[in-house]
């Protein structure tokens, strides 16, 4: 009988965090993701060199005991740069995800709960927006009201809207003809709350997933546009800039372009994989296919 | 010589046992039927048979097919003979059919795979197959897609993927649940038919007696992954001598104790209620055709009263069920329910309506928020409450319910994965008392279940009616749960009502057409044995 083809079974709490501890794909991101953010929390308080510090006589030293990942073309430790570096991109991508989550899931959730024209506008305006080049259109905000972090915030946060409301449109619209929320309408609640009560929670796993890459993409855009100076301004350290910089030392020094490129593919990887493994675990009909 | 012979089969999966020793045998132009409830092992037995065993299984004993042990072939013995020697039927048409591709693809990819033939002379033998599966291609070209034909036409789509191979074993698991009684007439008369025609040998996996009986020749019942009782199924069924086999049969036969009550007031009446749906546009200026799912319907409920809807599936019980729970607005027509105009009501009289009718649906997995505890969801329609309890109330309240329907405290607090069906059935009904409504929906409340969990929930129903004076509409396609529980039946067929009066005047002597079919089609175990 039918028994076995009912709806994913939730999974509670507890047994999720039992899963996601034996996901390796997930461990292995978390930790990479960890060791950067705990990397920007220390940066507050200490740095092993003071990234303000410039010491021509130091510049461009090897990695050595004293200087881990060596110095710059200004003698700064490079350590010290990614370490603070790790803030501005970290807070650049929270933001922006957090901005896309805000905005783009009530759109989406609205749209799905409407259904009709108002549907049809929100989702062929989430297209527009869709239809320009995210990092071309960052690009051009910047250009218009000035680089700077603040900006490229903006400028990466309206791309996450359209996103997120696609997402969360998409799970809500496979929800709404389902029996449990026919009960709740039949218990005379009304969208809204049928919004907050059923559908956030069984959509919340797609979010989740969601919002860990278009994290690992928010770090990618803020370094390519700090790469380009449209980002944080210097003297403020940021990954981007770094590569900017090292660009044109890469013969004498490999080392500072190596390091901030590193730290960025291994935070991007972190994120990525913490979103497969959140995927596979949250989304039991995947994980169970091995 | 048997076709297939299974030889104390045991199989497991990790430490729990899914088959016990099972041993069956199949001749050719034979037809065996396994009986048995969800978790008994029928599905695994057919899955052995094809060499499907899902991974993690370890498995004991012989499966002979032709006298080779399909438990010792590798994949690539078993892939020619999967579809070429032996065909499988699943239970759920719609998710049987690969959706992007023609159905003419489908039978063909088969045939080009096992046989080596030109795509040409595959199609022709596809086209010849839906011909005998009852789809002519002059109506029914090769190049239909799945969702262009209804659940009784996809079945039969994969029947004929099944079949079109003439392979000498077909199995056939659980054919015909997901249709309605007259569709699964047909899909029956049709593989009784092929079997006959080809001398195929048919595993017909079913939880429902009747249908075995009246198919086939021998019956294997299992429990717990055991054979309970084997042998010729007249024999079988008609000596009993298993106390299991006499509860199966009892219980897919069961009717509940029922007290006669008096009559009542009106509760719900219901004047010549249509609803359109708007039909997809042919062309970017043509306006939309309509379709009527509801057509001029009326009817009348008094209070107390169990009133069956009976019909076919897609005649519009459902949408009219959701109309008279306000929950769709009717095109024309109007809806009373105590008197009130349901959708001319101010807010807080529909309020004060919707606490007095409320819903229990098919399924019992799909009608609750998964990631809720029973007590929020029991609770839930205490939100139409004009004073809303207090959590310790609204606990009390729930747990008083699902005492109501013998559930006890300690499930206020688990969620619902953690239920079988029939426990979930049964939350339902207690999510839809809490209100202390006069009227409840029934959506083919028992469709879903095993025949025991379906005898406890219709006693729960039939219990309701006898202490609290509930009014039920019972919507259902089995005219079984319609005889047993009900006053008055109405039959609806293609959005009208063609035919109403005293359930068990209408079911022994229908004058409509529409009820001579559903009667008709409807399984009759005691019907089978008699003859």
């Amino acid at each position: 009988m039918a028994a076995e083809n009912g709806p994913e079974t939730v999974l509670p709490n507890q047994v999720f965090l039992a899963q996601a501890i034996r996901n390796p794909a997930f461990m292995t991101g978390s930790i990479f993701i960890l060791t950067i953010v705990l990397a920007g929390c220390v940066s507050l308080f200490w740095t092993p060199f003071d990234v303000s510090l410039i010491a021509i006589s130091e510049r461009l030293k090897s990695p050595s005991l004293m200087n881990w990942f060596g110095t710059d073309h200004f003698g700064r430790d490079i350590l010290s740069m990614i370490m603070v570096g790790a803030r501005n991109s970290i807070a650049v991508a929270c933001i922006a995800v957090g901005i896309g989550l805000l905005i783009g899931v009530p759109l989406g959730c609205w749209s799905a709960a409407r259904g009709g024209l108002i549907d049809d506008m929100i989702m062929r305006g989430n297209d527009v927006v869709f239809a320009f080049p995210a990092l071309l259109s960052a690009v051009m905000i910047t250009a218009i009201f000035g680089p700077g972090a603040i900006n490229a915030i903006i400028a990466i946060g309206i791309f996450n809207i359209p996103v997120f409301a696609r997402v969360a449109r998409a799970g809500a619209v496979a929800l709404w003809p389902r029996d449990f929320i026919l009960a709740a309408r039949a218990s005379g609640k009304g969208r809204l709350q049928i919004t907050l009560e059923h559908i956030l929670p069984n959509i919340a796993h797609l979010l989740i997933v969601q919002g860990t890459i278009q994290f690992s993409l928010g770090i990618l855009a803020e370094a390519g546009l700090s790469y380009l100076g449209l980002g944080a301004q210097p003297p403020a350290p940021s990954w981007g800039r770094m590569l900017a910089e090292a660009q044109t030392m890469v013969a004498i020094g490999p080392h500072t372009a190596l390091f901030p490129g590193l730290t960025i593919v291994i935070s991007v990887l972190g994120l990525n994989l913490m979103g497969d493994g959140l995927r596979d675990v949250l989304d039991p009909k995947l994980s169970r296919v091995k | 010589m048997s076709l297939l012979s299974i030889r104390n089969l045991t199989l497991r999966f990790g430490r729990f046992t899914a088959l016990d020793e099972v041993s069956l045998d199949l001749e050719a132009g034979e037809i065996v039927g396994i009986v048995g409830e969800s978790g008994s092992g029928k599905t695994m037995t057919a899955l052995a048979s094809i060499g499907l065993l899902p991974d993690g299984a370890r498995a004991k004993g012989e499966v002979l097919f032709d006298n080779n042990n399909l438990l010792g072939l590798d994949e690539t013995a078993l892939g020619a003979l999967r579809g070429d020697d032996v065909g499988m039927v699943f239970q759920e048409p719609m998710t049987a059919l690969n959706p992007v591709k023609t159905i003419g693809d489908q039978i063909a990819e088969g045939i080009i795979w096992h046989t080596k033939v030109s795509k040409k002379a595959a199609y022709e033998k596809a086209a010849e197959m839906l011909e005998r599966v009852g789809l002519p291609p002059a109506q029914f070209p090769l190049d239909r897609y799945p969702h262009e034909l209804s659940g009784g036409q996809r079945q039969r789509v994969v029947i004929a993927i099944a079949c079109v191979l003439k392979p000498r074993l077909l199995i056939a698991d659980e054919p015909t649940t997901a249709l309605d009684v007259v569709l699964q007439a047909q899909i029956l008369e049709l593989l009784r038919g092929l079997v006959k025609e080809r001398g195929m040998g048919l595993m017909l996996i079913s939880h429902d007696l009747a249908v075995v009986a009246s198919m086939a020749d021998k019956i294997v019942i299992l429990q717990n992954g055991k054979v309970v009782e084997a042998g010729p199924a007249k024999q079988v069924l008609r000596n009993m001598r298993e106390p299991y086999t006499r509860q199966l049969a009892q219980a897919s036969t069961y009717v509940p104790k029922r007290v006669s009550r008096p009559q009542g007031a009106p509760l719900l009446q219901v004047f010549n209620v249509s609803r359109d749906y708007a039909l997809r546009r042919k062309s970017l200026f043509a306006k939309p055709g309509q379709f009527r799912a509801v057509d001029n319907v009326s009817l009348n409920i008094n209070e107390g009263e169990m009133v069956a809807l009976v019909g076919r599936s897609g005649c519009g019980k459902s949408t009219l069920a959701r109309m008279i729970l306000a929950l769709h607005k009717p095109t024309s027509g109007i809806i009373k329910l105590g008197g009130v105009d349901i959708n001319a009501a101010s807010e807080a009289e529909l309020r004060a309506a919707r606490r007095n009718m409320q819903i229990v649906f098919q399924d019992p997995f799909g009608s609750f928020n998964p990631r809720k505890t029973v007590e929020w969801l029991v609770c839930e329609p205490l939100y139409l409450l004009d004073e809303k309890p207090t959590p310790d109330n609204a606990r009390h309240l729930a747990s008083q319910v699902l005492a109501r329907v013998g559930l006890g405290d300690d499930v206020l607090d688990r969620y619902p994965h953690q239920f079988s069906g029939g426990q979930r059935q049964r939350i339902a009904i207690a999510r839809a008392l809490i209100t202390n409504p006069k009227l409840i929906v029934a959506d083919e409340p028992v469709s879903a279940l095993d025949v025991s969990i379906r005898a406890q929930v219709l006693d729960v129903f039939a219990e309701l009616n006898a202490s609290l004076g509930l009014a039920c509409l019972f919507i259902t396609h089995d005219l079984h749960v319609a005889r047993a529980i009900t006053d008055r039946v109405l039959v609806m067929s293609a959005g009208k009502i063609v035919e109403h009066g005293k359930t068990s005047e209408v079911l022994d002597n229908p004058q409509s057409d529409a009820a001579k079919q559903l009667v008709a089609a409807a399984p009759d175990l005691a019907k089978v044995l008699a003859a």
